[in-house]
């Protein structure tokens, strides 16, 4: 029934948009409904009307336009003021989420309701339901974060959770940034901490073994070298003899990943008496395995010869 | 740049891409933008920013004197009174408004961002907006941690996300409306540039990227946003080459990440993209162990010629979408290190695979044009240095002409040469 025509809403006068006399820019064929719906909406704005009808209303608004700034805050305040039950909002919000999988109100809404309620029971249950639609979902990747840190849910799977994801898809690079988070979005005595690192370096050659080609791992791998220190300090260096197998520069042919031979160049850049290889390394890239980024393989084969030159 | 384009089957259809966007400048959207209600400031620029990108705004039979004066009305309509603009009309309670209901009706930061370029780009000369008003706005949306939110509640908390989408707008509006004036401008002090610098830094991620907030995802889109925050803020490195910037922490590894974004497109059912301007489509899981995946990052070899048509994700191991080529290609330009990439296979993907024969750019291959999308292919192509489109402005994303033209405005002269 429209809202017009709802003996609920006959005491309300609805203030229709105003676009101006003019020709407006970006106007939207609206469909009735929703015209309405708006129409009404600002009327109880206006007011400042909290009430159920008005909930419900802001409910088919956000059906409709889902990224209405204001709708969300307005729904926010009527839930506190009115004392609503914010369980039975999560079980309104699930379905609004799986639907409207791109919004991110959304999730900012989710994460003001949880914060009240101050619980987080369930929600890693509704967020395995949304990366069984998108495992890849920057929102949920996003709100999972803030709800690890919220709660302090570090150590309760975690690290787990990533290692089931990322069996499910190795290639899946949020997968693999959410576990750089969990490991060391602590702080960075974790990078001192040879057991940790060494397990990083495990489990991230392990991956690179599934998949010489996944640029995911390597640039774990990398970041670990770079980061790692004191006791658990990792020479780039040390990566060599794993890079080689995927890149043996002794038979070009056998040649399983560019990533290895990104690594090696830079590896080899790093001594002077291995820098024709670290040449050699860029020329496979720049000609044969990597022509797409050639300008930027021959600009890194002159960074070189500019070093060499100093 | 200079493009060779000799390889292309497809041209630039320059006439259809203009028919695309008079008729979003001329007739009401479809239904289904309703979803982009909110953001209808965005739409409006775009049309407007597209139509100057294609050397036609200044025709009449374009946009009539009568039809500009209308589009500079309604993006004055949505001014707020007590500073920016509204991001579309429908918050605005007219006589019914008062200090009571307007926590509902805020001015919006990207909406002011996108009012002020539409503005400039159809030759009006910003003498009515309300620029104290504005800035002192502006400083009430930065965070204590020097982050920019969305819009303003009544009782000053700063709402939306923290992401620096709303850092970049909000640089984009000091720098319309201030130059680079040092201290107090319009009698208001300056945003906490320092603290924003220091926002974007942590976002730095592991492998090289930005991201939206401090150990999120690295991502093309906000990786732009944050450049274009330093360079606004006059904060990127020279072009010296293996110069580590001074906020940016090592610029070789985000070059790397940057160019590393270009890859092969995936013939696959679905779509797993997040650049979607609009809400309302869905995504589908990938089966990471479908055959198409293998292809993902073919090793070329001899027998496999390089493909011809090659765009950009927006992350690593995500599918190639057109709006990264603006996003990636205007990155690299601040570096100063567009010619790093693939220009051709750049321009070929764009124009081969997304651009849509009824004029304007879809999302993905063979997917109908929306006005995100035909914006961003149109700006990429500006950027690449396509021939019969103006050229681009990296941060600012519209015409070098637009930008001349603010820069030129007396009382903006007059103002940054007082600092």
């Amino acid at each position: 029934m429209s809202y017009s025509a709802s003996p609920l809403w006959a005491d309300i006068v609805p203030l229709p948009q105003d676009d101006g006399p003019g020709q407006p820019l970006a106007a939207i064929a609206y469909s009735e409904k929703y015209s309405e719906a708006m129409s009404y909406l600002r009327a109880v704005m206006a007011s400042n009307e909290m009430s159920e009808r008005a909930l419900d209303l802001t409910s088919d608004i956000i059906a409709l336009n889902p990224a209405h700034y204001t709708v969300w805050l307005y729904r926010v305040r009527i839930l506190l003021t009115l004392k609503k039950d914010l369980h039975a909002e999560l079980s309104w919000m699930n379905p609004v989420a799986l639907v409207h999988l791109k919004n991110y109100q959304i999730w900012h809404h989710r994460q003001t309701i949880i914060n009240a309620l101050n619980n987080p029971d369930g929600e890693t249950d509704f967020i395995s339901k949304m990366f069984a639609k998108d495992a890849k979902n920057y929102h949920v990747w996003s709100y999972r974060q803030w709800l690890v840190k919220r709660f302090s849910l570090w150590d309760a799977g975690e690290l787990e959770f990533t290692e089931q994801m990322l069996k499910e898809d190795v290639r899946n690079n949020s997968a693999w940034n959410h576990r750089w988070y969990v490991v060391f979005g602590r702080g960075d005595e974790a990078f001192a901490d040879p057991d940790i690192v060494m397990r990083e370096v495990f489990f991230t050659q392990q991956s690179i073994r599934l998949a010489p080609q996944n640029p995911s791992p390597w640039n774990y791998l990398r970041a670990l070298a770079r980061r790692a220190s004191g006791p658990a300090a990792l020479p780039l260096s040390s990566l060599q003899p794993f890079a080689n197998t995927f890149a043996p520069l002794s038979a070009p042919d056998a040649v399983k990943s560019t990533h290895a031979l990104d690594l090696l160049a830079e590896i080899h850049s790093e001594n002077e008496a291995d820098k024709d290889k670290a040449y050699q390394a860029l020329e496979l890239l720049a000609t044969r395995y990597d022509p797409i980024r050639a300008n930027y393989w021959n600009y890194r084969r002159a960074t070189l010869e500019g070093v060499k030159t100093v | 740049m200079k493009l060779q384009s000799s390889n292309c089957t497809m041209s630039f259809d320059k006439p259809k891409h203009i028919n695309y966007w008079k008729r979003c400048l001329k007739t009401y959207l479809p239904n289904a933008y309703t979803s982009n209600d909110s953001n209808r400031m965005t739409l409006a620029f775009f049309t407007i920013s597209a139509l100057d990108l294609l050397s036609t705004l200044d025709d009449p039979a374009t946009l009539s004197d009568e039809e500009r004066a209308s589009a500079v009305a309604w993006i004055y309509r949505c001014q707020h009174p007590n500073g920016g603009f509204r991001g579309f009309p429908g918050t605005d309670f007219g006589e019914l408004s008062n200090a009571e209901n307007a926590v509902w009706d805020p001015a919006n930061v990207p909406a002011t961002y996108f009012a002020l370029m539409a503005l400039a780009l159809l030759r009006d000369d910003l003498m009515s907006v309300r620029k104290t008003e504005c800035l002192a706005w502006l400083r009430r949306m930065q965070r204590p941690d020097g982050s920019f939110g969305e819009t303003l509640s009544l009782d000053g908390a700063v709402e939306g996300g923290t992401d620096s989408r709303f850092g970049y707008c909000a640089m984009g509006i000091r720098w319309m409306l201030r130059g680079a004036v040092e201290g107090p401008a319009w009698g208001v002090p300056d945003i906490d540039v320092e603290g924003l610098v220091r926002v974007i830094r942590n976002c730095q991620t592991y492998d090289g990227g930005i991201s939206e907030l401090p150990f999120h995802e690295a991502h093309g889109g906000f990786t732009y946003c944050a450049l274009s925050v330093l360079q606004f803020a006059q904060r990127l490195p020279s072009d010296t080459a293996g110069q580590k910037a001074g906020d940016l922490s090592d610029i070789e590894l985000t070059t790397r990440w940057l160019l590393s974004r270009q890859v092969p497109a995936v013939d696959e059912e679905g779509d797993d993209s997040d650049s979607d301007a609009s809400n309302n489509h869905s995504g589908t899981a990938q089966n990471p162990h479908s055959a198409a995946f293998d292809h993902f990052y073919p090793i070329p070899t001899a027998d496999v010629p390089r493909p011809l048509c090659i765009g950009f994700n927006g992350r690593t191991n995500k599918l190639t979408d057109t709006c990264y080529t603006w996003w990636i290609a205007a990155s690299l330009k601040m570096l100063k290190r567009l010619h790093l990439l693939s220009a051709e296979p750049a321009c070929a993907y764009l124009l081969e695979q997304t651009q849509h024969r009824i004029g304007g750019f879809g999302k993905h291959a063979g997917e109908p044009p929306d006005l995100y999308h035909s914006y961003m292919g149109l700006a990429a192509l500006a950027l690449l240095g396509h021939e019969g489109i103006k050229p681009i402005h990296p941060s600012a994303c519209f015409s070098l002409d637009g930008v001349q033209w603010l820069e030129g405005l007396e009382w903006r002269t007059k103002l940054c040469a007082k600092s």
